[in-house]
């Protein structure tokens, strides 16, 4: 017997997702899961959806060739798609808007959220706003210092921003606070999940309102170049952005490849490199690859980036990763500041942190004989400004 | 009937004190306990246990010395293992099975494993006499209700409490003191899920103070006391002293 859901909750051939929620929270789940079927075949919602995205968070995002860039690496050309180029500044917005209609249209009014970098969180208080629900945000007090700039955003939009501080203070702590808020008032409230994790229908869900990144980027890339290119690579945290553009190209003959954060060190701790470092457990509500200690306790993570720095990969991303389809790599601290002001000075784009860390392995890829490279630019860096400043002496 | 379902946090107040505490519910006349494996993302707990299962880990129960700390006890009510699980996952079902077999533990109750997500895990340890408990929450609607129930199978009348309750959630939310839990939409509850099975029925999340215990006795059910207990225990009081007047009825 199962749960009764209707689409697939298990992915790769290691089975991972699934739905491994505490029992208050199965029905909501099978009742979200239900209208966000439902949802999908409905053109009212397909059109609204689609005319929020355009006149609201600016889609289609442009597609920007870095001729500059791209010479002083070697390459022959590189292509950024520039989700940084939205409202609030990073592909965030694309789902936290799907979902906040979805809640409407279930007629729940209260929206939970968790974030970690805030870009989830500014992007779900915009919706909130702008669809007139109210918005309660969960934020380790850690991100929040870090992040300050976004807490201050979130507020202004009108939204509760609720400081966690338990454990490092950062997006595992942020989550764990956001299940229990939903736990207690799911009666009434939506929780809008920002990565493709969670218990099932969230990583579908997710990675659902996210492949516009990559089905645009396609026909960009058609368009501009006139073919595919070679790589195309994003940055994973929970993996929403890295899905979003990987999954249109699965079917293509390229290199697919996702960059975990290295943090500062090869340890335990130190990092958050869950392919190498990860074991398969359960987090949140799924079976995933997850950093966690010998007593199945989730393990302590480090990177200079808040969207990052989460434990464990999103389910379908790492069943990509172990079933051979996406490659993943990694990128320490440093090279993604180097990553960074490389792109600043060649093009004038300042990066967010994230997304540094795919711009990192670009010499790597360029020394072992990429040519043509697209790159997802998952947000911009106006909310690490502080961290840039203090670790590149400005 | 039951009349009580004490929860103990495994390591608060400490490791070395559960053989006692055990012993002092045994003698208290409870047939069973539930016992937390203290756990560093419990997503179903309110702030007590979380603070609990924090001290209890910073002191070194990691599920394996909870394990070993329960070896060769027997004067004890049964024990119902309260988990997430991603510890029992990566210790595996065979070793789990080698660790709880000269334990008291009879039962578990896995907050995060809804039944059919780990079948194979789950019968292995049900062959080996460790069934999951069924969780009953407000969300549950009664047709999931029965369904619960009949995947996760009274053993029937000969065996023991610990193994046959379905644990009912009395609320939305998460473990934790509820102030002035309204019980009227609890009483209806269990009036609804009690005609599903001829099982016990445990009620827990939110109750404390003997009036709320009572009434949930008068019902036909089990009260669970959980938060309440485990801070009273890491305050220093001592089991006797804080279930006394919880077992008697406050009418
Ligand atoms: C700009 C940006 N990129 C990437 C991420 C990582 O998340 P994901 O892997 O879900 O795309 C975040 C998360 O906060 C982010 O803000």
């Amino acid at each position: 017997m199962t749960l009764g859901f209707t689409l697939p909750d298990r992915f790769g051939s290691q089975a991972l997702g699934g739905c491994y929620a505490p029992e208050t929270l199965v029905q909501p789940l099978l009742d979200l899961e239900a209208a966000f079927r439902s949802a999908l075949l409905d053109p009212a919602y397909l059109a609204e959806l689609k005319g929020e995205l355009r006149h609201f968070v600016g889609r289609p995002t442009p597609l920007t060739p870095a001729p500059r860039l791209a010479a002083q690496l070697g390459l022959k050309a590189l292509f950024l798609k520039r989700e940084d180029l939205t409202h609030t500044g990073a592909h965030k917005i694309n789902n936290a808007l799907a979902q906040a209609l979805l809640a409407k249209r279930m007629g729940k009014h209260e929206i939970i959220a968790e974030t970690g970098a805030g870009q989830h969180g500014v992007a779900t208080a915009a919706a909130c706003a702008r669809l007139g629900l109210s918005c309660t945000v969960y934020m380790g007090i850690t991100d929040m210092a870090r992040q300050a700039p976004n807490v201050a955003r979130m507020r202004l939009f009108g939204a509760k921003v609720e400081p966690v501080e338990a454990g490092q203070g950062t997006l595992k702590e942020a989550v764990n606070e956001a299940l229990r808020a939903w736990a207690a008032r799911c009666d009434r409230a939506h929780y809008i999940l920002g990565s493709a994790l969670g218990p099932h229908p969230f990583p579908t869900l997710v990675r659902t309102f996210q492949t516009v990144i990559g089905e645009e980027a396609r026909a960009q890339i058609l368009e501009q170049a006139g073919a595919l290119p070679e790589v195309v690579i994003a940055c994973a945290g929970g993996g929403s952005n890295g899905l979003g553009l990987l999954v249109p190209f699965l079917g293509d003959p390229l290199q697919r490849i996702a960059v975990e954060a290295g943090g500062h060190g090869p340890d335990l701790g130190e990092h958050a490199a869950r392919l190498d470092g990860g074991r398969m457990g359960v987090l949140h509500g799924c079976k995933t690859l997850l950093l966690q200690d010998d007593h199945g306790h989730t393990a302590e993570t480090a990177s200079i980036s808040a969207g990052l720095d989460y434990p464990a990969l999103g389910p379908e991303l790492a069943a990509l990763i172990l079933d051979g389809k996406v490659e993943v790599r990694r990128a320490s601290d440093e090279e993604a500041l180097s990553g960074a002001r490389r792109l600043c000075q060649a093009e004038g784009i300042l990066p967010a942190l994230e997304s540094s860390h795919a711009l990192a392995l670009l010499p790597a890829l360029a020394a072992e004989g990429a040519a043509t490279i697209l790159l997802g630019l998952s947000g911009r860096g106006d909310k690490d400004l502080s961290t840039y400043q203090s670790r590149s002496g400005l | 009937m039951n009349p009580l379902l004490p929860f103990l946090m495994a390591g608060d107040p400490s490791l070395e004190a559960l053989p006692q505490l055990l012993s002092d519910a045994k003698a208290l006349g409870l047939k069973a306990v539930e016992l937390g494996l203290p756990h560093s993302d419990p997503i179903a707990d309110g702030p007590v246990l979380q603070a609990a299962a924090h001290r209890a880990i910073q002191r070194g129960a990691t599920p394996l010395r909870v394990l070993q700390s329960l070896t060769g006890i027997t004067d004890s009510p049964d024990v119902v293992l309260f988990t997430y699980l991603n510890p029992l996952l990566q210790l595996g079902a065979a070793e789990l099975k080698r660790l709880l077999a000269p334990t008291p533990v009879r039962a578990l109750l896995v907050v995060d494993l809804p039944f059919g997500e780990e079948p194979a895990f789950e019968a292995e340890l049900r062959a080996a006499g460790y069934p999951m408990v069924p969780l009953l929450a407000p969300t549950t609607t009664l047709g999931r209700a029965r369904q619960i129930l009949a995947e996760r199978p009274d053993p029937g009348e000969g065996a023991p409490f610990a193994q046959r309750f379905a644990y009912v959630v009395a609320r939305l939310g998460v473990t934790g003191t509820g102030q002035g839990l309204d019980l009227k939409p609890i009483s209806e509850r269990v009036a609804d899920l009690l005609p599903l099975s001829s099982r016990p029925l445990a009620v827990g999340f939110g109750l404390s103070d003997p009036r709320s215990l009572t009434a949930i006795r008068r019902l036909g059910a089990t009260p669970v006391i959980g938060s309440a207990l485990v801070q009273e225990l890491a305050e220093g009081r001592g089991l006797r002293e804080a279930l006394a007047s919880r077992l008697v009825d406050d009418l």
